[in-house]
């Protein structure tokens, strides 16, 4: 097995401004967390469905995406799934959600979270 | 059809109730009922009521409609209204107020409204719908035990 590293040429994952704020927020009393984890898991009708959680440390193998004071760890499962894609926070009234607009997904849910690609 | 039907299996259990109902909406057409029997209640959690008493205006309700659609054949749609029907059913909680239309409690009677908060996502879900067989993960979608 080969050490090479491959470099990634641009970002895994690209936050808009409202996810940059709601992360901020999100993180601004809780010291002992040092960013929020994306990870990846089998559910829903469409096979895969996000998950985000606060996190503590960075694992090894995680993808760390800093942008505007804020990190957002990827886990090694949804990195190949996250390639390219912009996470936003979208607040209304009844509702208020971080979304991923994935470029590489072919088919989503009605509610849209849950995806295939 | 759906809503004389229902009556009529109302009746033998609930004689009092049924009667109230017919009688009421003969006389006050224009003023929902607010409450009714047990079985075809919605229940709204703590948190459903603390939440819509944040985000609420005077005389605003949640309105729950059940249409077609989502992976599952049915799903539930959530929006704010300060007008209502007489088909309308209004549940009332701490102050607050939750309106279904009968042909949507059809759907929905006996399950519970919740607002769920995650990091990911804080939203309205249904909960434990007698109605509903399986649905979609996230719940907004469902499809119904025959």
């Amino acid at each position: 097995v080969s050490k090479r590293k491959i470099l990634a040429t641009r970002a895994a994952l690209t936050l808009t401004p409202s996810a940059v704020s709601k992360i901020r927020v999100l993180l601004q009393d809780k010291p002992e967390y040092i960013g929020l984890k994306v990870g990846v898991r089998t559910r829903g009708c469409n096979g895969l469905t996000y998950t985000l959680d606060y996190t503590k440390d960075r694992d090894k193998s995680d993808e760390e995406v800093l942008q505007d004071g804020v990190r957002v760890f990827i886990e090694k499962k949804a990195q190949l799934t996250l390639l390219g894609t912009e996470m936003d926070f979208v607040e209304s009234k009844l509702s208020s959600e971080f979304v991923f607009n994935n470029p590489n997904i072919k088919g989503t849910c009605g509610c849209g979270e849950s995806f295939n690609i | 059809g759906l809503r004389v039907s229902q009556q009529l299996h109302r009746l033998p259990q609930h004689p009092t109730a049924g009667i109230q109902r017919l009688f009421s909406s003969a006389s006050a057409q224009e003023k929902p009922v607010v409450s009714g029997p047990s079985e075809d209640k919605l229940h709204l959690t703590e948190s459903c009521v603390k939440r819509l008493g944040e985000i609420m205006g005077k005389g605003e309700y949640l309105r729950i409609h059940v249409e077609g659609g989502g992976c599952s054949g049915f799903q539930y749609k959530f929006s704010v209204v300060s007008d209502r029907s007489e088909d309308d059913r209004v549940f009332e909680q701490g102050g607050v107020g939750v309106i279904v239309d009968q042909d949507s409690l059809e759907f929905v009677k006996g399950a519970t409204l919740d607002f769920g908060q995650e990091l990911i996502r804080s939203s309205f879900q249904v909960l434990k719908n007698p109605q509903a067989d399986h649905g979609c993960s996230c719940g907004s979608s469902f499809s119904v035990k025959l």
